[in-house]
């Protein structure tokens, strides 16, 4: 192992995927580089077996063992992953993670599996202010998943589609679990698959950016969690974002989707060497 | 013969009821309809016609004097073959649309790899079919679906676990997800004369029943001859609007359900019905007449669906749930309303450690104290209480039920018929013969 290296695993646990990075640090802590990401969906497996087999593959992928890894570092619901050395609550390492990717954010918008957040942000990435979804599933990524099963689209294709549409369908609030039915009739109405999805996108889009103006975003705003993946989406939200007024510009990077689990492994990076430094000192 | 038909298309489940003439029931016929109304309505209908056949012949059977004996024994075995047989079509279809799948596969290597794999877990169904209907074991669910999927779903883990390498679990379970749907919409029903005519050879087969295989053979040909000539069919339920029939055709499934409590219970005057996607309170009178009712359908919490996302979220069968549930040594209180959260409480809740069947008896308890807030809506409980809907068929259900409800409003008959997920149908077909 090279000394001056330092490497930290940051393992972001959500409710439908786990995403885990490996990152290298430079001496003085200001250089972070992502080496190897995974992002493995849970599907029903028990949540820790699949957190670590994700762990492996990426240690794999780099030859490195779990003796290499200076910190292991958990966010989202981390509880369960037993080989962690310390958890970040998720916001922090969301916050941070979006201003690795990009510094010139000052607020996050958050579109996980379950919960839709909205945070401000300086410039050190500290959390200024936060607005959350409720209690009820829809409008999120999960809901926005299930509907994609619904209609036989793969994920992948779901942007895309929605970016096609000429008429939206117009679609508000409806249960995560009953929409499989409204899109079963929406469907046989003979509405299409692009004009549905975008409907969709454009409820959860409203959804959001509600929460952003609850934080008072302005400027650039990063798109972290799965939704930063959809093109339809991120289209959405800046539509629905300028038809307010809205003074915002929204980003989204191709490691978006790994923002928490980066953030956990940078302040990994940090909580390490500064445990490092106390030992030093008492010794 | 004359009979008349009622349809009561679910958001899970369509089922059909054939009745004659003098409102007895004839058959009844259910199946998992999830993405075609049209073809639901006539696959359950089939079924129905079936079933009705499979009552004809029991009758024929003991109808003739030395067949009396045997029909006790014979008919769970005849049953259960029958089933094998319609599971086997069921399952070469599923092989003939994977590999035609794997056929169309851009990238050679990965198809031969997947190939091979699939044709493992496929054998292993294949091999695994004749004990699933052995007429001796356990409850299993009546759906082709709910058993394929347990079992691709174990194969498969085994295949991944033993090729790490070149597998991925989320991509052979693609291949199923895409097949399964479209051997659900092959109506396999149509076809009851090769599937008796099978059933008929294992019986004749066995020492017990080989004495009397020409009685049975005879009751066989009876049952499959039967013509039924529909007089006129209803339809009902969450998708009637989608039926092929004429507007008078269609009643509201509040009306049914009402009527059909009725018939299966004279004196209810209040029905509660749990169906896949929503749950309704209905008060009715003495003729069965609906007075009143509370809806919910916007919601999944407190509908069948609930329960059905919970059962996937634990890797189980609806039908394995009130089982397990009824195991429980204490109720674990769930804080979360939406499903969805609800399911990620399940998943944190194991994870800690909690018990399967305690987090299940507070699942059962959680949907029925939504109900319990409808009902009251609706105007509470003052006489006979009739529960209706697929969650009927739950005894954690029912067992919660029966203590709220003694809780609440003291002590009310409470009527549940094993049959009462078809109460919707049962009154579609009564409306259709009135």
């Amino acid at each position: 192992m090279w000394l001056d290296r330092l490497y930290t695993v940051g393992i972001d646990v959500g409710s439908n995927s786990i995403k885990t990075v490996l990152m290298e640090h430079d001496d003085n802590g200001s250089e972070a580089k992502l080496l190897f990401s995974d992002l493995s969906k849970i599907r029903k497996r028990e949540t820790k077996l699949v957190a670590e087999q994700s762990f492996e593959q990426v240690l794999s992928r780099a030859s490195l063992t779990p003796d290499d890894i200076a910190y292991v570092a958990t966010t989202g619901e981390g509880d369960m992953v037993d080989f962690r050395r310390g958890h970040f609550y998720s916001m922090t390492a969301h916050s941070r993670g979006a201003i690795h990717l990009n510094s010139a954010v000052r607020s996050v918008v958050d579109g996980g599996a379950m919960h839709g957040k909205a945070f401000a942000i300086d410039e050190r990435s500290k959390v200024l202010t936060y607005k959350m979804t409720s209690q009820c599933a829809s409008g999120s990524g999960q809901f926005l998943e299930n509907i994609a099963r619904y209609l036989g689209i793969p994920l992948e294709d779901v942007g895309a589609l929605s970016k096609e549409s000429t008429s939206p369908e117009m679609v508000s609030g409806i249960c995560a679990v009953l929409a499989e039915t409204d899109v079963i009739n929406m469907v046989s109405r003979g509405i299409s698959a692009s004009d549905i999805l975008k409907g969709i996108h454009l409820s959860m889009a409203r959804r959001l950016v509600g929460l952003l103006r609850g934080v008072s975003a302005e400027g650039e705003v990063m798109i972290t969690g799965g939704l930063a993946n959809d093109t339809g989406f991120v289209a959405a939200i800046q539509e629905i974002a300028d038809s307010e007024n809205m003074n915002v510009r929204f980003n989204t990077h191709e490691l978006s989707i790994f923002a928490g689990a980066i953030g956990a492994a940078i302040w990994g990076a940090f909580r390490h060497k500064k445990l490092a430094q106390s030992e030093l000192q008492h010794q | 013969m004359e009979c008349y038909v009622g349809i009561d298309l679910g958001s899970t489940t369509s089922k059909a009821i054939y009745m004659d003439a003098h409102a007895n029931i004839l058959g009844r016929g259910i199946i998992n309809s999830r993405h075609n109304y049209t073809l639901a309505c006539q696959i359950a209908q089939e079924e129905a016609e079936n079933h009705s056949r499979f009552a004809i012949l029991e009758q024929s059977i003991r109808e003739n004097g030395t067949g009396q004996s045997i029909a006790a024994t014979l008919m769970p075995v005849l049953r259960a073959k029958y089933k094998l047989a319609e599971h086997n079509a069921q399952l070469a279809e599923l092989r003939r649309i994977c590999m035609k799948d794997l056929d169309n596969w851009k990238d050679p290597m990965a198809a031969s790899l997947y190939l091979e794999a699939v044709e493992h877990i496929l054998h292993r169904m294949e091999q695994e079919a004749v004990d699933i209907y052995r007429e001796d074991t356990a409850e299993k669910s009546d759906f082709f679906r709910d058993i394929a999927t347990s079992q691709f779903m174990e194969f498969a883990q085994d295949q991944v676990r033993r090729h790490v390498e070149e597998l991925s679990f989320e991509r052979l379970v693609g291949i199923f997800d895409r097949a399964i749907i479209r051997v659900e919409s092959v109506s396999f029903a149509k076809s009851f004369s090769a599937h008796i005519d099978f059933a008929y050879r294992e019986v004749a087969a066995m020492p017990a029943f080989a004495p009397y295989r020409d009685q049975i053979h005879a009751a066989v040909k009876i049952a499959d001859e039967r013509e039924f000539n529909i007089v006129r069919i209803v339809g009902t339920g969450y998708g009637r609007q989608r039926l092929p029939f004429e507007k008078e055709q269609i009643r509201s499934e509040i009306l049914c359900h009402g009527l059909g409590a009725h018939y299966m219970f004279p004196d209810t005057r209040t029905v509660l019905d749990i169906g896949g996607q929503d749950t309704k309170a209905i008060q009715v009178d003495g003729n069965g007449i609906v007075e009143n009712f509370q809806m919910n359908d916007r919601c999944a919490a407190g509908c069948g669906r609930y329960l059905g996302y919970v059962a996937d979220e634990m890797n189980m069968g609806v039908h394995e749930l009130g089982p397990q549930a009824m195991q429980a040594t204490k109720t674990i209180r769930i804080n979360s309303t939406c499903t969805v959260f609800a399911g990620a409480e399940i998943r944190q809740r194991l994870s800690v450690g909690e018990k399967r069947e305690d987090i299940l008896a507070g699942l059962h308890r959680a949907i029925i104290l939504r109900a319990m807030s409808l009902l009251a809506r609706s105007g509470g409980i003052s006489n006979e209480f009739t529960f209706t809907g697929g969650v009927a068929k739950n005894e954690a259900a029912t067992n919660a039920l029966r203590t709220l409800v003694r809780e609440n409003y003291g002590e009310i008959t409470v009527n549940i018929s094993p049959d009462s997920i078809f109460t919707g149908a049962c009154g579609a077909a009564l409306f259709a013969r009135n």
